[in-house]
């Protein structure tokens, strides 16, 4: 076992191998306050690379609607009953990671779920988190009664627990951008990874008898166009691009300037320690005590700074920029109204307004000969 | 439908690229292009969007045999052409016997205030590398009654005002002469369709006894013209009809659009299925299971539990027996099993007590599927000749619901904008001043028909207690956040 840093717990914590960070770390961010749970991204993704046999249940994204959704049915309340509390002191996870109280024998403290879990992949679809009483009265926030979509893909993370769990070493990390793949050649099909995984993103091909997950759309990755889950978002929630090593802020990066700068996106159940690379911004109008069970302390800090968006030219623009084109973009910059989002080599992407601009046209348009109107 | 009305009908030829249930009860059916493959140049916009959407001609190879839409139509009525000695028969169609839909489209665009000037086969090319068009209207964003309210120009009636009273002579007549409020025909627990109010001057309509009817005739058809008014004090002491008939009588019954299709895409893919609500599963585990989803009854809780119905059960609804299933049903009919509705109980804290809910545009259940989950080894709802797939075991949202009439949108008197133009038309207009079958309301009763789970008892999620109003004490820490701790 090796000590290896986690910025997100604050700490060093143990994992089975040495730390080594890949040269860039590709990262996404997703905005949870403008998903509609459409589950474009689920069918984008899905006919993209799970339409085969053996395949049949597979989401490698999907949308749940939190509290009651899952995929794989409990998934997270399993995670959370295995680890306990989330404990959180001064910024530091002082809870034990899913490697550090993995069972005698064992590596990753996991579990194993069964084919009746994968079933109900949309459970608990837009139902609230309890009854709405007579005279209930929504005026504040946070909602007392409340529901919120919670779209996950592989987080690809920094020390996954699917890699750590193979006996084989069939789970690698690319170094040259850190996603995290299946060897399909060389798995046996164990599932010691599917138990591992503390957001059950690698699943078991009943056809091929060996395992997979999402692949991070790699082949549009190494030709820079973002995944076809952020493509095909038509809320345009989501972003991909790299993040920097912790130790560096690059406020150019639109990753960085989202988690380090703002700090409005947070990881996923920190506390399970794998260090996730999809980052969220909290719903702001979902309870906090559930939101810090999710997302950690700074969910708070998160949802305030988010809430200033419109006095926020900089936050803004770099949202507006999301699903604004097909490329990743490295680095983006936001003056005089306009968003711009620029390649790797500095080459402008796109550029966006930062308010919808309007037009009104002549009511008669002499060159066309025609008249204009709003009602036809 | 299918048993009053379809053997009314001589013959009926539906276009259609997939297996639906109006291709189990068509006569001939003409398979068609998917989206994907039509070889047609076309356009499509919305009401509310400021963009026009192309439809490129598709380079894609045909999958099947079919043809587009337009050509189906074009050799039907070269036929009729060919059995009549009319030219016209096949001239009307010149642009699709030669395959230049784009003759066709320019007239229209060129016609059309917002798109006149454009050159559709240019749009087409700019189409085709994703370069998006604009319709041209007089703002962007389009902004309905911009002008009316920026420029004074008229609105699209008769004053050319906003109108909040009528004075035509239907109107008087039935007592919609100012805004009122009408309880709606069937889903109330009230007396249907009564106007609310106290006795008011200009409110004068003409009663049941001025149309020969019997002022406590409450049938099925009556109540869509009855014209009574009640003051609120008088009217909650009402009954629905078919509560005084029979108290199980007490559940709204709506039948909305499912929130990921609207009424024309296509919904019912298995994958779709699969995500539709919470019974969607690939490798149906449970074999009464119509298909890899199926269709739900959304309730409070409180009602389920009412009848002793549990989240996950199987359930029969019926509504007025008078006209539902179908005119003329009787127990132990053979229509009668395949038109009965049934379907899932789902326990929804966001639904109010009284009222139910079940998203429609979904397979319904036909002869053939029925007879199809009785044959089957696998046991699905598929009909064995056609391989039609329902997501009902047994009926259909219309096993509930049905269109009702408004005499208020059948007049021959209100003064409104057509369909298509600028120039103001009197009464009867297709889309706008006419008979509709939305919105679709009744009233119906449950009773429970099977356990959710196949083995007996509680479908598994809910003895798993991740439902709500199952949960189990993990699931509730969970809600409360209770794994947190700073």
């Amino acid at each position: 076992m090796a000590d290896v840093f986690n910025w997100q717990l604050g700490r060093d914590m143990q994992y089975p191998y040495q730390a080594e960070r890949p040269a860039r770390q590709i990262a996404w961010i997703f905005d949870t306050n403008k998903c509609i749970a459409c589950q474009t991204c689920t069918v984008a993704c899905k006919s993209t690379w799970t339409s085969g046999t053996g395949q049949e249940y597979m989401l490698w994204n999907n949308v749940e609607t939190k509290p009651f959704g899952f995929f794989p049915t409990g998934w997270d309340v399993e995670l959370l009953n295995l680890l306990g509390p989330a404990k959180w002191e001064g910024g530091v996870s002082t809870g034990n990671t899913v490697f550090e109280s993995a069972p005698a024998g064992e590596r990753v403290n996991g579990w194993l779920p069964t084919s009746e879990h994968w079933a109900h992949p949309n459970i608990g679809e837009d139902e609230p988190s309890g009854p709405v009483e007579r005279g209930t009265y929504i005026d504040k926030l946070p909602h007392d009664t409340w529901f919120s979509y919670l779209a996950r893909i592989c987080n690809h993370c920094t020390y996954p627990a699917c890699l750590a769990a193979c006996p084989r070493q069939a789970i690698y990390k690319r170094p040259e951008d850190g996603i995290v793949l299946v060897d399909q050649e060389r798995c046996r099909g164990y599932q010691e990874c599917v138990a591992a995984c503390p957001y059950k993103k690698v699943m078991f091909n009943n056809e091929s008898r060996v395992s997979e997950k999402c692949i991070a759309c790699f082949p549009k990755i190494e030709q820079g166009i973002q995944p076809q889950c952020v493509t095909s978002c038509i809320g345009r929630i989501r972003i991909a691009s790299f993040i920097s090593a912790p130790e560096t802020v690059n406020p150019q990066s639109p990753i960085d300037f989202l988690v380090k700068v703002r700090k409005v996106a947070l990881p996923l159940y920190p506390q399970a320690g794998t260090e996730p690379n999809v980052y969220y911004i909290p719903p702001m109008h979902a309870p906090r005590e559930y939101l810090r069970q999710m997302f950690g302390p700074n969910v708070d800090e998160a949802v305030e700074t988010y809430q200033q968006i419109a006095a926020d030219d900089e936050l803004l623009g770099l949202m507006m920029l999301f699903g604004s084109t097909e490329r990743i973009m490295h680095s983006f910059a936001v003056k005089d109204g306009i968003a711009t989002g620029y390649d790797e080599d500095g080459t402008e992407l796109v550029s966006v307004p930062l308010r919808e601009p309007t037009f009104i046209r002549e009511y008669f348009d002499e060159v066309h000969n025609t008249y204009r109107q709003n009602i036809t | 439908m299918v048993h009053n009305t379809l053997p009314g009908i001589e013959a009926i030829f539906v276009n259609e690229w997939w297996w639906t249930a109006s291709c189990e009860y068509a006569d001939i059916v003409f398979g068609v292009d998917s989206w994907g493959e039509r070889k047609n140049l076309d356009a499509t916009g919305s009401c509310t969007n400021s963009f026009l959407h192309m439809a490129p001609r598709s380079p894609l190879n045909r999958i099947y045999d079919t043809r587009g839409d337009a050509e189906v139509m074009a050799g039907i009525s070269a036929k009729l052409g060919e059995l009549t000695g009319d030219p016209r028969f096949v001239d009307f169609w010149k642009f699709v016997h030669e395959g230049r839909d784009e003759v066709y489209l320019q007239r229209v665009f060129t016609a059309s205030g917002a798109t006149r000037g454009y050159d559709v086969l240019a749009l087409e090319e700019r189409a085709q590398q994703g370069i998006p068009a604009l319709m041209n209207f007089r703002t962007y964003p389009r902004h309905g009654g911009w002008e009316q309210r920026q420029e004074n120009k008229p609105w699209y009636n008769r004053s050319g005002r906003l109108e909040f009273y009528r004075d035509e002579p239907e109107f008087l007549e039935y007592g919609e002469n100012l805004p009122v409020y009408r309880e709606p025909v069937d889903s109330t627990f009230y007396e249907p369709n009564v106007i609310h109010g106290k006795p008011h001057p200009l409110i004068v309509p003409r009663g049941p006894a001025e149309y020969g009817l019997a002022l406590d005739d409450l049938s099925t058809e009556t109540r869509q013209v009855r014209n009574v008014v009640k003051a609120w004090a008088d009217l909650k002491g009402t009954t629905h009809p078919l509560t005084a008939a029979d108290d199980r009588f007490r559940f709204m019954f709506m039948t909305p659009k499912y929130r990921h299709g609207a009424h024309s895409t296509p919904v019912d893919l298995d994958w779709m299925s699969m995500l539709f609500g919470p019974f969607g599963d690939a490798y149906r585990h449970d074999k009464r299971s119509p298909w890899v989803g199926e269709a739900y009854l959304e309730m409070h809780p409180d009602d389920g539990k009412s009848l002793g119905i549990s989240d996950g059960d199987y359930v029969w609804f019926d509504a007025d027996p008078a006209d539902r299933p179908y005119r003329g049903w009787k127990e132990g009919d053979e229509d009668y099993e395949v038109s009965r509705g049934m379907a899932r109980a789902r326990f929804q804290n966001a639904m109010q007590p009284g009222v139910i809910r079940m998203y429609y545009n979904m397979y319904v259940a036909t002869r053939g599927s029925v007879r199809g989950a009785k044959e089957r080894a696998d046991g699905l709802a598929k009909t064995p000749e056609t391989g039609y797939q329902a997501m009902f075991r047994h009926g259909s949202h219309q096993s509930g619901v049905r269109a009702w009439l408004r005499p208020t949108l059948l007049t021959d008197t209100v003064v409104r904008k057509p369909f298509f133009g600028q120039e103001l038309g009197v009464g009867f207009e297709s889309d706008v001043h006419c008979a509709n079958g939305a919105p679709k309301e009744s009233f119906i009763k449950m009773e429970k028909a099977e356990d959710g789970a196949p083995e007996g008892g509680l479908w598994k999620p809910a003895r798993n207690g991740v439902r709500a109003g199952y949960e189990s004490d993990l699931m509730k820490q969970y809600l409360s956040g209770g794994f947190y701790q700073a």
